[in-house]
């Protein structure tokens, strides 16, 4: 290398170290808050939400207006991303210090990235399990959201993960929901006999794969080395469960998915829309899906949407009673100016008549406020996947949220390579270990 | 058959060298005599440009030697550590041939497919048709690549994409697969649909390269009894390298830039199969939270893509057609 261009080198280098401020905190103070204080009605509402697109869009759209109707001098500036964009623009958002005053989170290790990085305003004297606001939450959807004894979310709807099917087509086959994984296999075989395709799955984006296999992991794998693992610094990843677990995703998605090993290539949405027509007999899906899958003008509404717990296998070794979901709630930004005002948004829109409407068709997010979901606002499926939700021994949040993202990503990509055929069990959980390992 | 100089004299007269001032810039006085005006006219566009694609480059540069945790904001300096990351990652790796192959194809069709092409519709003798043609290999260029990327995912939906269902009806239906869902296909899938696009763009603009060729060398071939192969490669092929060059550089360029139609239709999966550069360092920032990490993969961009421009800038320029 020429001296003049190491020169320059030497020179850039040196310039962007100085330009990044390379080994400085490049984070502010959180600012003192106080959402218990009396809000001033005035000003611009900053709020990221999850209900991009329809059915869920006019929701908060609505509560804006309303909100606004009691108070005109408050304005919304509304960022309504969908579930898929909402990962981006948050991460946007946050690296260039520009969040707003209210925004989605779930639960686990994302929410722990905001709450450690100071971007979450501390809720505990509003929101805490006893005080007047909170009384009217579940608590268990309190600690979703709660680190070291205090809260630091708003839990807007439960949510877990069922398996949905047509109660048409298991009655004219004689079917029954199955009990057990052998039986679940075996309800396959009799489905696509009858020229059905017996469990519709798109795995395109990846993350379907990984809920089939978090909810087997927690069947299979004792819960103690399950949540410890989760996190790299006491991850060992060593359990033979993990094995069987996905062991059992490959007997699935060959025995009983229409697409098999191209389950890569299909959209969740496609999937979601073959149990709508009528075309597959069940479909792995979230309760906030239901009311969408079954929605007034489709086959499945008319033939009737059931729903059951993915099945355990007889002689699993972990908890078959634990089920796979969790609250998804919304911060309040530890450096918001109108945290009061923030705070106080929040609770128009978890009040009683908010959180039933919530719950009620077409949105079908069944609010985490006490008796917001019930016979009179809420359809069927929601009503009875909620009830399992709370009556499950626990409720394990998505793979790809409640550890970290590197983990999280390897899990992805090996979920990829298990519904592909490409990679085995053993390689997987190897690569799986190898970023715990790096992640420390 | 050679094209003499003759035949070019003879013909008609030459078209003003290139290079050659006009009269009229004889008249000007030095640029010397109005140095500080010139400054203060480009004086805005050094600015801008140093603001808006300088200082980001120096920026990005930093940032690849730190840690940078996002919601904390707090930047710990990890000096190389990224880069020793980045040479032992097989995903790094993967993705770089993957980019490889994505450039040794679109020369392949971008450049060459594009320019014979050209010459095809440009040796056909109906106007109308030349017209037709061109517009028909162009309008896939006008649609976003984006939009493009969509298009092709459903063409190459497993179950209700028309690929399949062509093949099935052409009873080649051992052929049908998840072209973008399987490891082996993914990449090539992806490559093709931009092949689809670029290709009528590369292929006007070797139209417009061959039209500047004056039509009297054709003709003095022709007259010499010179076949359309051996006109192409003694003519059109010497005469357009000044644009074949041009066109290599926007190829290549563009193929270790390539981010959107990967992002639409795979997302770089499935297992990483079908991950660029462009992609795995977007999922290493944003999914993976590693913007040090993420920094050091786009320095690693930024140098394959100025050196790959700087050698085929001097190859080009010493190639440079002059009439």
């Amino acid at each position: 290398m020429r001296k003049s261009t190491q020169s320059l080198m030497a020179l850039l280098a040196g310039a962007a170290l100085a330009l990044t401020g390379c080994a400085g905190g490049g984070s502010q103070p959180a600012a003192v808050l106080n959402p218990n204080a009396e809000p001033q009605y005035t000003g611009t509402l900053s709020i990221l939400t999850k209900f991009g697109g329809d059915p869920l869009e006019p929701y908060f759209e609505d509560l804006a207006a309303e909100y606004k109707k009691l108070h005109p001098e408050v304005s919304f500036d509304l960022i309504q991303e969908t579930d898929q964009s909402i990962k981006d623009k948050t991460k946007t958002l946050t690296a260039s210090q520009a969040m707003p005053d209210i925004y989605f989170t779930w639960a686990g290790s994302w929410a722990n990235n905001f709450i450690d990085g100071g971007l979450a305003a501390d809720l505990t004297p509003v929101i805490a399990p006893g005080t007047e606001w909170g009384n009217n939450f579940g608590e268990s959807a309190l600690k979703a959201f709660a680190k070291d004894g205090k809260y630091f979310a708003v839990p807007l709807y439960n949510n877990g993960k069922f398996m949905g099917y047509n109660q048409r087509i298991f009655k004219q086959l004689n079917l029954t929901p199955p009990t057990t994984f052998d039986e679940l296999i075996s309800t396959c075989s009799v489905l696509k006999e009858a020229g059905y395709e017996p469990i519709s799955f798109g795995n395109k984006d990846g993350w379907p794969g990984l809920h089939y296999l978090q909810q087997l992991f927690a069947y299979e794998v004792p819960a103690d080395a399950l949540q410890a693992d989760f996190s790299p610094g006491t991850a060992k990843l060593e359990d033979t469960g993990y094995l069987k677990a996905m062991g059992q995703f490959t007997t699935l998605v060959n025995e009983c998915t229409g697409s098999g090993k191209d389950s890569n290539g299909v959209l969740y949405t496609t999937a979601q829309q073959a149990l709508a027509e009528g075309k597959s007999g069940m479909y792995y899906q979230e309760i906030l899906e239901f009311d969408s899958t079954a929605s007034a003008d489709s086959k499945l509404k008319q033939d009737g949407l059931g729903i059951f717990k993915l099945p355990a296998a007889a002689d699993a070794k972990g908890d078959p009673q634990a089920i796979e979901g969790s609250p998804e709630g919304y911060i309040i930004n530890a450096r918001s100016k109108n945290a009061a005002l923030a705070a106080d948004f929040m609770k128009f829109a978890t009040n009683s008549q908010n959180a039933a409407k919530l719950s009620a068709p077409p949105y079908g997010q069944p609010s985490a406020v006490k008796g917001a979901v019930s016979t009179a606002n809420s359809s069927g499926p929601v009503i009875e996947g909620i009830k399992q939700v709370n009556e499950a021994s626990a409720a394990i949040t998505w793979l790809d949220s409640v550890t970290v993202p590197a983990v999280a990503d390897a899990w992805l990509a090996g979920g990829e390579a298990l519904v592909a055929g490409t990679q085995t069990p053993d390689q997987v959980l190897a690569s799986v270990r190898a970023a715990s390992s790096a992640a420390k | 058959m050679t094209v003499s100089n003759t035949a070019w004299k003879s013909a008609a007269p030459p078209p003003a060298p290139l290079s050659t001032k006009s009269p009229k810039s004889r008249t000007r006085k030095p640029v010397r005599a109005h140095g500080w005006r010139n400054v203060v006219w480009v004086l805005p566009a050094v600015l801008l440009l140093g603001l808006f694609a300088y200082l980001p480059l120096v920026q990005n540069l930093g940032f690849s030697f730190l840690k940078w945790d996002i919601y904390s904001g707090r930047q710990t300096f990890v000096g190389a550590d990224n880069y020793v990351r980045m040479f032992n990652d097989p995903i790094f790796w993967k993705s770089l041939l993957n980019n490889t192959l994505y450039a040794v194809i679109s020369i392949a069709f971008q450049v060459f497919g594009a320019m014979i092409l050209a010459a095809m519709i440009e040796g056909l003798r109906s106007q109308r048709w030349r017209g037709i043609l061109r517009a028909v290999y162009f309008v896939p260029s006008a649609i976003s690549l984006t939009v493009a990327g969509l298009l092709f995912y459903f063409i190459y939906e497993p179950e209700m994409g028309i690929l399949n269902a062509a093949l099935d009806f052409l009873g080649l239906g051992n052929f049908t697969q998840a072209w973008l869902g399987q490891e082996n296909t993914a990449i090539f899938a992806i490559i093709a649909m931009s092949q689809w696009q670029g290709f009528g763009y590369c292929t006007l603009l070797f139209s417009v390269a061959l039209q500047r060729i004056p039509s009297e060398l054709y003709e003095a071939a022709s007259i010499d009894g010179v076949g359309p192969f051996q006109r192409f490669f003694s003519i059109s092929l010497p005469l357009v390298r000044e644009m074949t060059g041009l066109m290599m550089i926007v190829t290549v360029s563009g193929a270790f830039q390539v981010f959107n139609e990967v992002m639409v239709m795979t997302s770089g999966g499935p297992n990483n199969s079908s991950q660029v550069l462009g992609t795995w360092l977007y999922r290493s920032g944003f999914v993976r939270n590693d913007f040090g990490y993420a920094a050091a993969v786009a320095t690693a961009v930024f140098i394959i893509t100025l050196v790959l421009a700087v050698i085929q800038l001097r190859i080009s320029k010493k190639r440079r057609v002059q009439w």
